[in-house]
Order: structure tokens, then C-alpha cells, then sequence
């Protein structure tokens, strides 16, 4: 059995989905039923109300679940909401957090501007992973934030079925991008991008509850895929990802 | 997972579903303008629907939805003719594109087994008069047609689809990805209470298991047709979600190829059954219309 590490999911709940319990254990039944071992996982709160309390509610929903591991919402600096960035990936370390969710769609900021440099500049410096939603940047931002530093993990969630003329350019570009299977929907794209980039590029996502954890987990396990490709996009290369976070 | 059921274990396993005929009843074929698809041959199909245990698609290939009805329904019946065993088309008519001609050059042809709309890409519709063709077609030989949705659209609304199956009550009509939107839902469940001739087809990017959970609650498994959009978009994305979804067995196969089974079974000419009797699922053949 393939164990399966779920680099992006959510607790909380949702305005405009019905997207079940949004607490720790309703995830963990969730990922049972689709045979997902471990996830990490963010809080609706904080993409959709407050980063600053909603990662707090995050670390209370998550405490003493060892299966899932936090991801922390991050803003620029500019306006105070969240400690500066290197207090603020000092404290998310110190709280175990694996990775950071930005949303500079949503939160109103430009990701390649230059109030966000500071905070990819303190995320690349502890190499804590960057979660990012398709939607929520240009790709030639994405693109450029990450060539700007080499050693932030960048991974790049919900890309879609469109999105292989654009996202191929940025992967053969630029070795510090990732993306995860989330809704990489395009027929045999899976397939596709390992024969071109390798396995490691590939990170097993499901962005629950907005999408169904069912879809990922079968794009992957019935992919034409090794068994040794499957295990590494399935979770080895988030292990690899989370091993090289600089305490 | 608690217990043994052979859709989730299959995919766990990595082994494709055996012994149940899994029908795709929303393909198509070929490339698309506007975005890249690897292989979308009709060989890349047929390897990736073994690779899952999908024993049959029914398809319109890009080419007729996208630009020309002649020559895409010439490529579906090619397609069709070189895996016959496998793969079934979808006639497409093009209100812009003499429908009435497509009709009568496909009408005998073995392999069509349907009709495809694509109201939105071509821009005229749903309830227009130059789809007469495709209505009276329909109900002259039963084939159902399957239709493009989009909540919304001035050219598909399920509403407007709804207004067709008023006027006809005797052509089987399948709401193509069941408006798509989650938003639109409560409507499409509404309509198909009103209208015994609509059915749910199931494909698209924002549907879920807990949805999928919910139109068969409220409507039966014998109302929702699995499909996959495959090529458009990978058929293990949209199959995943039914084969996981928190439902009985019976009704997930007979979501996954039952339900289309017992529509095509009333036309003038069906499919072949190939189904063989695995994993207990005889009772479940053929849904419940």
C-alpha cells in the first residue's frame, strides 16, 4: 500500500461549499476513507477571515493529531497583522509549522512586490515550503519570486487542465518550483511531467475540502506511474521538502 | 479503509476494477485549441481506460465540438470503428452546420449511440429551433442526448434544457455536467423532480463524492450518469470521487455504468452487453429505470 502524505488540506469551515465537520478528526475520517496516512493542513480562518487568528485557531484544532501537521497563513509586513518575518518563521517554527499558505489574490498584496520580499526572503532562509494556489499569482510572479531564491520550495496547488503551456516554461526554468496533483487535471499530464522533470516535482496534494481528496488519490494510484515514482510523489518528496526546513 | 469493497480496493491496490461494466458516458477525442493535451489519441484513451478498468466511453470527438461537425463526426466514427468493442460516439450537431445533413449522413451508422450539444461553444441556444433536427432524431430512435450545462449560461442554463424536455417528453436528455456549478444544484435537483426525462451526467471540475452523495440521495442512482470529459480532463480525477463516495456499492455501479446501461438498452439499437459477473455485483447490473 502506497502511504500517501497530503501536502495540502484544510480544517474549518467554508462560506460558500458544504464542506463537512472542518475539524481535525473530520478530516482524519476523510482521509481514512480515501487511504491517506499523515496531511498538512491549514485553517479556513485564516485564509478566509484572519491570518493571525486563524493560525492560532489552527494550532488548538491540531494539537494532539499527530497525523497532521500545521501550515500557517502569511502576510506582508506592512500593516502589522502578523509579527515581522523573521519573528514570525522563528514562532511558526517553534510551533512545528511545515510550510506557509500565501494568498496574495485574496489578501490584496502583489507576491512579487516588494512588501512581500522580506517575508519570501525569511521563508527561503529557513527553506520552510511556500504553498501557493494557481490563482492567487501570475505565474511569471511565481516564476520570479522563486528564481529570486533558490532555496525557498516553492509548490504550486490547483494548477488545472490548462495550465501545461504556461507551467512547463516555469518548471524547466526554474528547479525550486513544485507542484502538487491537487487538480492537475490535464489527461496523462501526471505521466507527462515525470517523463520531462522526474518524479520530484511532483508533490501528492488534495486541497481539501474544496476538492474531493478522492480525485488526487486516484489520479496518482492509477497513474502509469512506478511503484517507486508513485511513493516518492505520494510523499517522499514532501519528507525531502520538510527534511531540509532550517531550524 | 474498514472493510473490503472492490472499487476503493482497486485503486488502493493499484489494479484496475474487474468484473463490472464501467461505462464513460461523457468523452471525447482529439486535441483542443485551447489548452495542451499530451496523447489525446483514441489509443491513449483506450490504454488509460484499461488501466482503471472502464470497459466503455461514449465520446464526441474536439474537432466536431470545437469547429466542424462533418469532419469531428467523421473522426468519432473512425475512432469507433477502430475500437469497436470499446468506444461509442456521440453524433454532434452544430446548429450553424446543416444538423439535418449530419443526421442523415450518420443516421445508420452502428456506432452512434447519442446526441451531443455543445449549446455554449456554439453559441445558439439550447431551446433554439435550428436544433430541431437532434430533437426529432432523438425521439424517432430514443438515443439520449446528451447536452452541455452551465449554470447561468444564456445558452445552457439546466432551466432552459428543462424547457426542451418539456416539449419533448419522449427524448431521454442528459444535463452534461449537471450545470457545474455547486451553486446551481438545488435547481438541477428541482428539475429533474419535474422532468422524468432529464438525467444528471456528472463530469466537471468543481463536483465532489458529497455531492454526488446528495443528487442520489434525493434522486436515485438510476438518474446519474458517471462521465469523465476524458481527454478534456483525466477521467481518474472525476471516477475517483464516485468510487470513494460515502454510498451504498449498488448505487455507486449503478452510477458508474447501470443507469446509462438501462438508457441505451431502450433504443433501437444497444449496446452489446460484455459484462461478466464479479465481485457479487450481478444484482446492480442494469440500474433501476
Amino acid at each position: 500500500m502506497v502511504r500517501l502524505y497530503d501536502c495540502n488540506a484544510m480544517v474549518g469551515r467554508l462560506p460558500n461549499l458544504d464542506a463537512g465537520e472542518g475539524t481535525a478528526s473530520g478530516l482524519r475520517k476523510a482521509m481514512d476513507r480515501v487511504g491517506i496516512e499523515a496531511a498538512v493542513v491549514g485553517h479556513t480562518a485564516a485564509w478566509r477571515h484572519d491570518p493571525a487568528t486563524g493560525n492560532e485557531a489552527l494550532l488548538a484544532e491540531l494539537a494532539g493529531e499527530p497525523r497532521l501537521r500545521p501550515a500557517w497563513v502569511g502576510l506582508p509586513d506592512t500593516c502589522g497583522e502578523l509579527p515581522p518575518p523573521a519573528e514570525f518563521v522563528a514562532t511558526a517554527r517553534r510551533h512545528g509549522v511545515v510550510a506557509v499558505r500565501l494568498y496574495p489574490a485574496d489578501h490584496g498584496y502583489r507576491l512579487g512586490g516588494p512588501d512581500c520580499a522580506p517575508l519570501l526572503d525569511a521563508l527561503a532562509a529557513a527553506r520552510l515550503p511556500l504553498l501557493i494556489d494557481a490563482n492567487q499569482a501570475p505565474y511569471p510572479e511565481i516564476e520570479a519570486v522563486a528564481a529570486a531564491r533558490p532555496d525557498l520550495p516553492v509548490v504550486v496547488c490547483q494548477t488545472g487542465y490548462r495550465a501545461l503551456r504556461t507551467l512547463t516554461g516555469v518548471l524547466a526554468r526554474v528547479p525550486n518550483v513544485h507542484i502538487d496533483l491537487s487538480y492537475l487535471g490535464t489527461h496523462l499530464g501526471l505521466e507527462w511531467l515525470v517523463e520531462r522533470f522526474g518524479a520530484k516535482r511532483l508533490l501528492f496534494g488534495t486541497a481539501a475540502p474544496v476538492r474531493d481528496p478522492a480525485d488526487a488519490v486516484t489520479r496518482l494510484l492509477w497513474s502509469e506511474l512506478s511503484d517507486a515514482e508513485v511513493a516518492a510523489i505520494g510523499g517522499g518528496n514532501w519528507s525531502r521538502l520538510v527534511g531540509g526546513i532550517r531550524c | 479503509m474498514l472493510t473490503a469493497d472492490p472499487l476503493t480496493d482497486a485503486v488502493l491496490g493499484r489494479t484496475p476494477i474487474d468484473g463490472l461494466d464501467v461505462i464513460d458516458a461523457h468523452a471525447h477525442l482529439g486535441p483542443y485549441s485551447r489548452f495542451f493535451i499530451p496523447d489525446p489519441s483514441a489509443e491513449a484513451m483506450v490504454r488509460v481506460m484499461d488501466r482503471c478498468g472502464v470497459r466503455r466511453a461514449v465520446l464526441s470527438s474536439c474537432l466536431a465540438i470545437e469547429l466542424d461537425a462533418t469532419a469531428g463526426n467523421a473522426a468519432t466514427a473512425a475512432a469507433v470503428e477502430a475500437h469497436p468493442d470499446r468506444l461509442a460516439g456521440y453524433l454532434t450537431l452544430n446548429p450553424h452546420q446543416d444538423p439535418e445533413a449530419e443526421v442523415a449522413r450518420w443516421a445508420d451508422h452502428p456506432g452512434f449511440l447519442g446526441v451531443k450539444l455543445h449549446p455554449s461553444l456554439h453559441e445558439y441556444p439550447v431551446t433554439g429551433p435550428a436544433y430541431r433536427p437532434a430533437w426529432e432524431y432523438a425521439a424517432a430512435t430514443g438515443r439520449p442526448v446528451l447536452t452541455h450545462t452551465w449554470t447561468g449560461s444564456s445558452y445552457d442554463d439546466p432551466a432552459m434544457v428543462a424547457a426542451v424536455a418539456e416539449r419533448h417528453p419522449e427524448v431521454t436528455i442528459l444535463l452534461g455536467h449537471a450545470g457545474a456549478v455547486p451553486s446551481g444544484f438545488d435547481t438541477v435537483i428541482e428539475l429533474l423532480y419535474r422532468h422524468p426525462n432529464l438525467y444528471l451526467e456528472i463530469c466537471g471540475s468543481y463536483f465532489t463524492g458529497r455531492a454526488l452523495e446528495r443528487f442520489v440521495g434525493e434522486l436515485g442512482a438510476h438518474r446519474i450518469v458517471y462521465g469523465s470529459d476524458f481527454p478534456f480532463i483525466d477521467l481518474r480525477y472525476s471516477i475517483g470521487r464516485v468510487l470513494f463516495a460515502n454510498l451504498p456499492l449498488a448505487e455507486r455501479a449503478t452510477v458508474l455504468g447501470g443507469a446509462f446501461r438501462a438508457l441505451i438498452s431502450r433504443t433501437d439499437q444497444s449496446t452489446p452487453d460484455r459484462s461478466t459477473d464479479h465481485c457479487g455485483l450481478t444484482a446492480v447490473r442494469g440500474g433501476s429505470p
